[in-house]
């Protein structure tokens, strides 16, 4: 179980997403990715895909006006 | 509030933006005879700059085929554009603060910076080629049962498909 961190800080939408597409398809079943951002449109939009694809996703606020979201390959 | 929360924080969905991009796009025809547009206004102000560095662009063969790109009595400045456009900003940061989303972005790296030009390059270039951009060619031309506004629409899906693909290939 690996955890993989993906800078998206100052990236707007879709950016944020497509990197998390791309990275996921590298990723192994167990696997987390970790993404920093700081454009909340982003968390919404990420977060319903994740969920969308089966995904288990959250996020949490670590600085204030900057979030990580964690998504977990869980198939 | 939940209210304030629903309409003012949350993002609408597509219908309830189409709707009202739709009834206040009629409002204005009814209101100025003009249907909304604002690329055209970003290129006056192009011109308008360049024409302080001591070019002549009215003189320009795109300029000189296109006489009635500005209405008589309007400078490349002084326009109805230049309004819309004031106001779609304005409207965005009375949004934008209402729900409390107001922040400055920094550039992230070179890469972006580049990225970001060359996209605003080809977006201009191609607005002024197609004679608007999706609001001024798509968005108010199809309303208008005018031919162009479809072809564009084709074209743009075209183009967004062809972009979305260089987009996760080389430069993510």
């Amino acid at each position: 179980m690996a955890e993989v961190k993906l800078d998206c800080m100052y990236e707007t939408c879709p950016i944020p997403l497509l990197k998390a597409h791309k990275k996921l398809q590298t990723m192994k079943v167990g696997d987390i990715l970790i993404m920093e951002t700081n454009h909340t449109c982003s968390i919404t939009n990420v977060i319903e895909w994740a969920k969308k694809q089966g995904y288990d996703a959250d996020y949490i606020e670590i600085r204030e006006g900057e979030w990580e979201i964690y998504i977990e390959k869980v198939k | 509030m939940k209210v304030y929360d629903t309409i003012l924080k949350k993002p609408w969905p597509y219908w309830v933006g189409g709707i009202l991009l739709g009834v206040l796009n009629v409002i204005l025809l009814l209101e100025t005879k003009t249907s909304w547009g604002i690329s055209t206004g970003f290129l006056g102000w192009g011109v308008y700059i360049l024409e302080k560095f001591g070019f002549d662009p009215s003189k320009w063969h795109y300029f000189v085929m296109n006489r009635n790109t500005f209405e008589i009595g309007e400078t490349f400045v002084k326009n109805h554009y230049t309004i819309l456009i004031l106001a779609m900003i304005l409207g965005s940061l009375i949004s934008t603060l209402l729900a409390s989303e107001f922040n400055w972005k920094r550039i992230k790296n070179k890469k972006q910076l580049f990225f970001g030009l060359l996209g605003g390059i080809l977006m201009g270039y191609g607005a002024r080629l197609s004679h608007g951009c999706n609001i001024g060619a798509y968005f108010s031309a199809i309303p208008s049962f005018s031919l162009h506004g479809w072809i564009f629409g084709i074209f743009m899906f075209v183009g967004a498909w062809i972009g979305c693909k260089i987009l996760l290939k080389f430069i993510l």
